[in-house]
């Protein structure tokens, strides 16, 4: 990822959320890669004290990698380039945590993104984690209702006025809910160096084993790499669902109603269905479980968290699978592919096995942990209208068979069941399969069946979908570059191989003309490019074959370059904005004016405020956008 | 396909791209227009979700810039050193602090640690920033049960530069001894000094790119009644000669 663009990219983006100081280290550092701290000095040329203060401030940050190397006592920093390139990200998953969780949760979450890694006692005192402030008034109320009575809970520091004993428990609980989703983990010590450096560390106490000296060889080889792979596994585990998980789902996922679940009619639903309060849509309520009962222990003060990106790469890539399945299902559909994808999302703790995409066309199979339809059927809102949106349901008449009639009962049929939505509860795991199989056909492929033990089980082919994500992504580009006709081109070219012109051609039904100036603006865009292969050994150009050919990977590398470029440009853009503005802005932010500016500003500066701030939205929306191709390209 | 049916007035390989077919074509000779037509593409405008997003990206980047982390490169101000290249690129017009200023947003040039505990000091390289992080330690104890494992020679790598080994003498001896934990009654006065010391020793040495200054060599040998009257005054370098 050390390339000149994503460098780029990175400091500066480490620059617009940490300013000047951290930037200089951080492009230092890229620069040379891997320095000691005279060095560092040397070539960042800042004084000491602030070199200090910036690696210290840095690393709690994991802007920076340190390894302090074993024979030489001396330590080594390096960046951490996939921490600040996370930094970009931070928007989306804000979003994702607080569209899932709640308004509180996201808090939470931003609160751990601004100190970089924080011991869960300090949380506890943290006044903006404070739950007045932030929890809404409801939640609030509820859980006055539901916990005042705990004693527990006072019993930690009840003293003080009110607010305050509540404030550990909302948030004890919510870290735990965000623990138990995995979208934060525990931090290691072995965080903090880098990947490569772990290996080689692990691998040097693995050869000074007895047991592994008396090997040689190839076995030598092997029986170091099988320990390594497990002893990382040991040091960079920082799994913090275990204990929390209850029957597969994090305790206090919060179940998503149907669209149009008004809460009355839910809650009298809930008790004809007997479903215990675990389906309660307060997040609190999920504690007062009596299975639960030992649970209600706060998380350990002691520990370190930090935001878990990999897990919430899997969660972001699975929304975009949603938005996906949605261009063509019905919301019933993506609804119950919603619920296929939450729990499966469980099970995932990281989008790839391997470190790199795997090329394209050697990625095998790689099904996600299977889901049984029983399982599933259960989660999906049971207010939720699933015949509605698929086709007649063969179950209402088994016995009719012909033709015509057949239509006429059916729509009757699914009207019947429509007009009481809730009636067709023993069918149900049926209709949910079937929306399953809608959701399966291709050419997406969704979803796909399994047996497992005997059980219908549904599982999703990752490697599968994320390639058909790139594919469409570079579609997109190639259509919106060069028109229909080069993606036909494309599509054709990709389907069939490598191509000479004429057959190229022929399959593809273009006159000679578009085909040329299509095929050689793309290649001069570096879309699709020619192979000779000369047929004799002079390499005259008359007897030597061209073929066309169109390369998705080395497509893909370039166009995630080519990302990166355009969002440094747009930060760039934006910092040259800024200061055009600078003026102006100081004066906003300005310690009296900021918070009152109606007060203090004139009308023009309150106009070119807004202006200022849709210029900005606008920019790091392009930015946000960009990043999504970026995962669409490099992490999915 | 017309290539290889033999028609009789066949055509050149290439022949079709000719401007003479395409009368609305530009001849190759043509001078580039200077502004050729240009559609700009413009970005949709954000739906919500993405408003939401960007809206807590700032958010966020607001709470990192009011927080103790966040630092700008020193800039020039009145009060920096005399002689020093940032008092000369001083800018007299808007640099000068004024009554305005009084709200302005204080911007800090170095990150402020001390305003949350970190309680977990091995996450620090030890060396070198445990001392930042915590004032209170010193190099030689033990914190929370965790000792240095061996015994770390300051050993001196054979490629570094001369800058750096005046650097080395000055703290390298300094950090064995502590590390052999000889001088536990002494450390906790030495250590801010030491690090005033060098922090000095820094500035001066980028004014004076080493221990040699060449534009006191000739004032040092002008002062007759000198310490020494040998002349070597630029060994001196601090010392005020006027």
């Amino acid at each position: 990822m050390t390339s000149q663009y994503a460098a780029e990219l990175c400091t500066l983006l480490v620059d617009d959320n940490f300013g000047e100081l951290f930037a200089t280290i951080f492009a230092t550092l890229i620069q040379y890669d891997r320095l000691t701290l005279p060095r560092l000095r040397a070539y960042s040329r800042l004084p000491d004290n602030q070199l200090h203060h910036g690696l210290a401030a840095m690393i709690q940050q994991h802007l920076v990698y340190h390894y302090t190397s074993y024979e030489e006592g001396l330590t080594y920093y390096e960046p951490n380039l996939q921490s600040a390139y996370s930094l970009v990200r931070s928007g989306k998953i804000l979003e994702l945590i607080e569209d899932r969780l709640g308004k509180y949760a996201a808090t939470l979450m931003s609160t751990i993104m601004f100190l970089g890694h924080a011991q869960v006692s300090y949380l506890e005192t943290l006044p903006e984690l404070q739950p007045q402030q932030t929890v809404t008034t409801e939640e609030d109320e509820q859980l006055d209702e539901d916990h005042e009575p705990k004693p527990e809970v006072n019993g930690i520091n009840g003293e003080g006025e009110d607010p305050l004993p509540q404030q550990p428990f909302l948030l004890h609980p919510t870290l735990k809910v965000l623990a138990a989703h995995g979208y934060i983990h525990r931090v290691r010590e072995a965080h903090f160096q880098s990947y490569a450096d772990n290996v080689l560390d692990c691998e040097r106490q693995i050869k000074a084993r007895p047991h592994v000296k008396q090997l040689k060889g190839k076995k030598l080889e092997e029986k170091v790499l099988e320990l390594t792979a497990e002893m990382l596994r040991e040091r960079l585990d920082g799994d913090l669902t275990r204990g929390l998980m209850f029957n597969g789902v994090p305790r206090g996922a919060k179940r998503r109603r149907g669209a149009g679940g008004t809460d009355g009619p839910n809650k009298k639903a809930r008790v004809d269905y007997a479903v215990d309060d675990d389906e309660e849509e307060e997040e609190e309520n999920e504690w007062s479980d009596d299975e639960m009962g030992g649970d209600t222990v706060p998380m350990d003060a002691g520990i370190t968290v930090r935001v878990n990106y990999e897990k919430l790469d899997v969660a972001l890539r699975n929304r975009r699978f949603l938005d996906l399945a949605e261009q063509d299902c019905s919301p019933a559909t993506i609804e119950v592919y919603d619920n296929l994808l939450r729990r499966i999302e469980y099970q995932t703790k990281e989008c790839r096995d391997s470190a790199e995409i795997p090329r394209e066309g050697e990625e095998g199979e790689q099904y996600s942990a299977p889901v049984s339809l029983a399982v599933l059927a259960e989660d999906v809102d049971p207010l939720l209208d699933l015949t509605g949106s698929i086709g007649p349901m063969e179950v209402s008449q088994p016995v009719n068979k012909r033709g015509k009639r057949l239509l006429d009962d059916d729509t009757n049929g699914a009207d019947h069941n429509e007009s009481n939505g809730v009636s067709s509860g023993a069918n149900r795991p049926y209709e949910v399969d079937q929306h399953l199989s809608l959701l399966a056909q291709p050419p997406l492929n969704l979803t796909s069946k399994r047996m497992v033990h005997g059980l219908i089980s549904w599982t999703v082919e990752f490697r599968h979908l994320a390639r058909k994500l790139r594919h469409l992504e570079l579609e997109r580009m190639i259509e919106a570059r060069y028109g229909d006709v080069a993606l036909r081109v494309v599509r054709v070219l990709h389907a069939k191989g490598k191509l000479d012109e004429k057959r190229l051609q022929e399959i593809s039904l273009l006159p000679f003309k578009d085909l040329r100036q299509v095929l050689a603006s793309m290649q001069s865009g570096g879309f699709v490019d020619l192979q000779e292969v000369p047929r004799d050994a002079q390499r005259q150009p008359s007897r030597t074959i061209y073929l066309w050919f169109y390369d998705p990977d080395r497509i893909r590398s370039s166009i995630l370059e080519d990302t990166y470029k355009a969002m440094s440009r747009c930060l760039q853009r934006l910092r040259f904005e800024r200061s055009r503005l600078k003026e102006f802005l100081e004066k906003t932010e300005r310690s009296d004016v900021k918070g009152n500016e109606e007060r203090y500003l004139s009308e023009a500066e309150l106009t070119l405020l807004d202006q200022w701030r849709a210029k900005e939205a606008l920019l790091l929306g392009e930015v946000a956008r960009l990043d999504e191709m970026v995962a669409v390209m490099r992490d999915y | 396909m017309s290539r290889f049916g033999a028609k009789k007035g066949k055509k050149l390989p290439g022949a079709e791209f000719t401007w003479d077919a395409d009368p609305n074509g530009e001849p190759d000779t043509a001078p580039t227009p200077l502004f050729p037509k240009f559609t700009v593409p413009r970005a949709r405008p954000l739906n919500p979700r993405e408003q939401l997003q960007v809206d807590l990206y700032r958010q966020l980047r607001e709470q990192f810039h009011d927080g103790p982390y966040y630092s700008v490169l020193k800039g020039a101000s009145s009060s920096s050193k005399k002689g020093s290249a940032q008092r000369a690129s001083f800018d007299p017009f808007h640099g000068m602090p004024s009554y305005s200023g009084r709200y302005q947003k204080k911007k800090r040039d170095i990150p402020y640690l001390r305003g949350r505990p970190y309680a977990v000091m091995k996450f620090f390289p030890r060396d070198d920033l445990w001392q930042t992080i915590e004032p209170n330690f010193k190099p030689g104890q033990s914190l929370d049960g965790w000792v240095p494992q061996g015994a770390r020679t300051g050993v001196k790598r054979g490629f570094e530069v001369d800058e750096e080994e005046e650097e080395d003498a000055v703290k390298r001896p300094k950090g064995e001894d502590e590390e052999a934990g000889e001088e536990d009654l002494l450390d906790g006065d030495e250590d801010p000094e030491e690090e005033i010391v060098d922090d000095n020793f820094e500035e001066d040495e980028d004014e004076m790119g080493g221990d040699y200054n060449a534009e006191q060599y000739f004032d040092g040998g002008d002062d007759e009644f000198g310490d020494d009257g040998f002349g070597d005054g630029g060994g001196g370098g601090d010392e005020d000669t006027y």
